[in-house]
Order: structure tokens, then sequence, then C-alpha cells
């Protein structure tokens, strides 16, 4: 029961779309698509689930090529972004709509509604109207209408990009928990790299139609692969270096940021490179990992930006080098960290990665 | 206070337009409260030229909501090559003078005409000058016009209700009854509206192919030359006050929709 993509292309008036697009999914895991409006991401949900006809490569699902297949006859579920309820209806029909386009027995429909109702806890919401639910409840109809078809494949397109951050949280513990529990295929489509931490196994970035990377959150998140996927990702300091030294045990000496870092994430030989450190990896005045420790002295903070009710975004300066560091509002307190104050970073080796510095870099954006 | 002088220009504008706008309406007004027009209304004949008039109008109106309907959500959902050329030739009627319109419709139906002749050789079928005829000139007047009511009624459903029924199983006809007519029913129910006006005021179309027969609009032309202004005015009155209402009404379904 593999979802299979083999090079699947989508041209739309003329315009490659999806370039080349390949991944297998088994059962229960889940996919995250990440990647800026415009990439394709949509476009790749709506070919999986036969809204569009893809011109080349071929789509199959246990060992059945869905090429031929219309939407109706593939077992597969979508979540939209702007939830797509339909108005006309209240949220019981809205549920029912595809048990009774699908010739469902009357005793079934009611049985799977319940199911599904409590499940997702809408009971009370059955008897309204979209127009009558919040953006939360409306979506969590729209997914209920999914589910009451026990897909074997969940498609969710930004299912979480218009609510609010208590319901956005909610939802997406939701989501998860369905998608466990009924052990569902999940490709799961956003912009927002916090989502795409955690809401998969197995996370896609995508570029203008073309996988750009491919691998489980950690290694999208600590390792990118280029300049792109490292912005994207939220490596908010990607700064220029250079490998100046290699030393036993696979590790390598980088100049950066006016000091020298040990880096035992190096996947290129030497050179220049672009040195990318994690804001939330950079440590303020802890030692962590003893040896392997980094040590970056002389920065002064600038600027103190409140990110949300728990995390502060410090912006350091150094001679003209800018670093940006995550802190928590306790550290904020008890270290009386205020613009002007000096303070000294630490950071573990393995949070020190380095990037070929290359020309097809240079559409990147620089960190503002 | 100082009014500009665009303030001006605009004012004096639209006083002059009010006249010029205004003017026939109260012409008929005067005229009607000068003759007398209800009495002359309440004859049978004019009595069966409304009737004609309103029935031939309503099944015109019928059938171009089915097929303008159809049209529109063709033109709109499964858009093919030379679909543009195939919208505009069906949308021609729109700017084609009515006379011509009417022309065609006998070169086409009439008893010598292209169908109409082997129609009447066949069966002794004759259509124009018949009221089938007064149906069929209203009716190839009035479709685009439902056609373009539908297109865009369509084109304001939202892409993901089609791609969710779609998803969930429904096929097109499910669709297309369940999801697209409940969501376009105001601007569809607006469209049906202007369509029937359009329809019981056609004139040009209609005089062509009506013979000896009498639609509301033919009886106005003959009775105002005829220098009968009683039944002229009670006829026109009759339609500025149908127009006015369809007006009022389609406006009412736009804003209950805003």
């Amino acid at each position: 029961m593999t979802l299979i993509l083999d090079k699947i292309s989508l041209v739309i008036d003329r315009q490659p779309i999806l370039e080349q697009i390949s991944f297998q999914l088994s059962v229960g895991q889940s996919l995250v698509v990440l990647g800026n409006s415009g990439a394709g991401k949509s476009k790749l949900l709506e070919v999986v689930a036969g809204l569009r006809r893809n011109q080349g490569g071929k789509l199959s699902y246990a060992g059945q090529d869905l090429g031929p297949l219309s939407p109706q006859e593939r077992k597969i579920g979508f979540v939209f972004q702007d939830y797509a309820l339909f108005p006309n209806m209240t949220a019981e029909a809205n549920i029912l709509f595809g048990l009774q386009a699908r010739r469902a027995l009357l005793a079934e429909q009611k049985k799977w509604l319940k199911a599904v109702a409590v499940e997702l806890k809408i009971e009370h919401l059955l008897k309204r109207f979209p127009a009558e639910l919040s953006g939360g409840q409306q979506q969590r109809v729209a997914l209920a209408r999914c589910m009451v078809l026990r897909p074997e494949v969940l498609l969710l397109d930004e299912p979480l990009s218009a609510l609010d951050a208590a319901s956005r949280e909610r939802l997406a513990l939701l989501i998860k928990k369905i998608q466990k529990k009924y052990n569902v295929t999940m490709l799961y489509v956003t912009h927002d790299h916090n989502e795409a931490r955690y809401m998969g196994d197995q996370v896609l970035v995508l570029d203008q139609g073309k996988v750009v990377q491919m691998g489980p959150p950690e290694e999208i998140f600590l390792r990118p692969v280029s300049r792109f996927v490292a912005h994207f990702t939220a490596t908010r300091n990607i700064l220029p270096g250079r490998i100046i030294e290699h030393r036993a045990g696979g590790k390598a000496l980088v100049e950066v940021a006016g000091t020298q870092l040990i880096s035992t994430s190096f996947p290129v030989p030497g050179g220049d490179v672009w040195v990318c450190l994690r804001p939330e990896y950079l440590n303020l005045f802890e030692v962590l990992d003893g040896a392997l420790d980094n040590r970056i002295s002389g920065y002064q903070i600038v600027q103190i930006i409140a990110q949300s009710g728990v995390t502060v975004l410090l912006e350091l300066m150094q001679q003209g080098q800018r670093l940006l560091v995550f802190a928590s509002n306790r550290e904020i307190e008890q270290k009386k960290l205020r613009v002007g104050v000096e303070v000294e970073l630490n950071v573990a080796a393995k949070q020190v990665h380095c990037l070929p510095r290359q020309a097809e870099d240079i559409y990147c954006r620089p960190e503002s | 206070m100082k009014i500009s002088a665009f303030s001006a220009l605009m004012m004096l504008v639209i006083l002059m337009a009010g006249l010029f706008f205004g003017s026939p309406f109260a012409a008929l007004l005067h005229s009607f409260a000068g003759s007398d027009s209800l009495s002359s209304l309440l004859n049978k004949q004019v009595l069966v030229v409304v009737g004609t008039s309103l029935i031939t109008a309503l099944l015109a109106t019928a059938l171009a909501a089915v097929v303008g309907t159809v049209l529109g959500y063709h033109f709109t959902y499964r858009k093919k090559a030379g679909g543009r050329w195939l919208k505009t030739f069906f949308s021609l009627p729109l700017v084609l003078p009515p006379s011509a319109a009417g022309y065609m419709l006998l070169l086409a139906f009439g008893r010598y005409g292209l169908i109409g002749g082997p129609l009447y050789q066949a069966f002794s079928l004759q259509l124009m000058f018949t009221t089938t005829a007064l149906v069929m000139a209203q009716f190839f007047v009035i479709t685009p016009l439902m056609m373009q009511a539908a297109s865009s009624a369509f084109q304001q459903v939202p892409d993901s209700l089609v791609k969710a029924s779609h998803s969930l199983g429904a096929d097109e006809y499910t669709t297309f009854v369940k999801v697209l007519l409940p969501f376009s029913r105001p601007v569809l129910v607006a469209g049906v509206i202007t369509a029937f006006a359009r329809a019981i005021g056609e004139f040009g179309a209609t005089m062509m192919v009506a013979g000896r027969l009498k639609t509301i609009p033919i009886m106005i032309y003959s009775k105002a030359m005829g220098g009968d202004a009683g039944v002229a005015d009670g006829l026109s009155l009759l339609l500025v006050l149908l127009s006015f209402l369809v007006l009022m009404l389609v406006n009412l379904l736009g804003e209950r929709r805003r």
C-alpha cells in the first residue's frame, strides 16, 4: 500500500508547474511539502487527487496506476485551505455529501457521521451552517467530511493557514492524532516552516516546481543542502565563511563572523562556504557538549524583538557582523539582558553547518 | 459654501441627462392622464395581446433559462479549443440588430427557409407567423443574456467548492445540481428576471416573424402609428412599470448576495 509518484510533471498554459517529482510514501507515513506560494505545492496535491492530469510521469497507489482513475475512484481525501464547505448545507449535510454521492446506505451514513462527529468533537455543530461556524470549527467539519469516507490517503492544503494561533495549535494536534489513529498516509502542504518541522515524518522542499531537498525534518532543518532551503527553513544566520583546516574525527575549523568555529557538518571539502547557525542552537553563556563547544565572544545586544509568549529574538552585532539568537523571557530576566549588554555565545560543533557557496544561491534574499 | 468648477460641470451634466431621460416618462404620464387609457386597455383585443406577450415571454424565458445556463456552464467549466469563438457566436444576438435577427429567422424557418422549407414539405408544419415564431424570436434574443448571467454566476463559485465536490466522489451532474446551482441561484434568478423583461419588450425580431399576431410592443407601435394614443399610453406605462419592477428585483437580489 505505497503511494508512488514517479517523475510527475505538470504543464499549465505552456508553463512548467511541476518537474519530475518523485517520492514514495508507505501506509501511515506523512510527508510535508514545504514551499513558497507558486512553488507548485497545491497543484501537486491536485494531481494526486486526480483533479488535474499530469503530463508526464506515473502515479500509483498499492500497485494500481491512478492515472486513468477519476477523483471519485481514488481513495483520497482532500482538505482545502479555505475549508471549501458548501455554504448552502449544514455541517451534517456537508459531512454526508461524500457518502451520499457514493450512495452509502442510510444506516451506514448515520453510523459514520456519529463516529466522526464524536472523534472531531463537532456533535454540537452538526445543525449549523458554515457561516455560523468559526474558522477552526469549519476546518474540523471539513476534516470530518473527509474522514467519514475513510480515505487511505489524506491530502491537506495549508489547512491551518487561515486560522488564529490558538485554533492552529489545536487543529494541528487533532490532525496528527487522526492521522496516527487511522494510520492514513498523509500529504500535508504548507509554507510555514514551523508546521513543516512537526507535522510530518518527511519533509519535501519544493521550489519552482522542483524538489530541492527531501528527508526527515531534522535533516532538512539542520542539514539544508542549499542556501534556499536554509533560508526557507528559518536558518536566520547564514554567514559567509571559509573552511581553513580539517581535523581528525570528522571535524573542520571554519572561519566565520570574526571567529573560528569547529564544525562536524561540512558536506564540502573546503574553501568558501555559507555557515548556517540556527538561532535556537546559539546558547547564551551556557556551555554544552564539553570539548566540542564553540565560543563566540564580543557580540552586543542591539535589539530585543518579542516573538511569541515565551520566546524573544535578540539581534546581536559585532563590527558590522549580525547574529540573531533566540532566548526565553526567563533568560532575559535572569541574566538581565538589555540593549547594549555584551554576551558570550556557545554553539555545538554539530550545529555549525556549512554549505558550498555557489552562484545559484544568488537569487536568495539575504536575511533581513 | 463654494462649489468647484468640476462639481458645477458634473451637476450640469446630471441635470441635462435627467431632463433628457425624464422627459419621455413625463410625457407618457401626461398623455396617459389626459386620455381614457384605462378603459381602452380593458377591451378583448388588448387583453389577448397582453396574454400572448406574457405566455410567449414566459415560454421563451423558460427555454432560455435552461439553454443559457447550460451554455454558461459549458463555457465556464469545459473550456476547449475554439471555446472563445463559440462563445462569441452564441453572444451575437446581443449586438445584432433585432430586425436582422428576425430576418435571419425567417430565412431559416420560413416556409421556403433552409430548415422551415423541408419541414413544411414533409409535415406541412409552418413555424413563422405563429405563436411559436414569437417564442423563437424572443428565445433567440434573450438566450445570450441568460448565458452571460450564468457564466458570471458560475465564475463566482470558488474553485475549491467544485474541487471539494469532485474529491468527495460527486460526479459532474451532482456537483452541478448540489453545489453550483444553489451557490449561483441569486445571480441566475436575476438573469432569468432580466431575460423575461427583455423578452416581453422584444420588438424588432418579433415584428419580423409575427405576421398578423401582436405582442405588447408591436401593438404600441401600431396604435401609436394609427393615432390610438389611449392603448399606446396604457401599454407603454404597463411596460415601464414592469421594467421598473424587474430592475428593482434584480438590484435587491444583488444586494442580498453581497
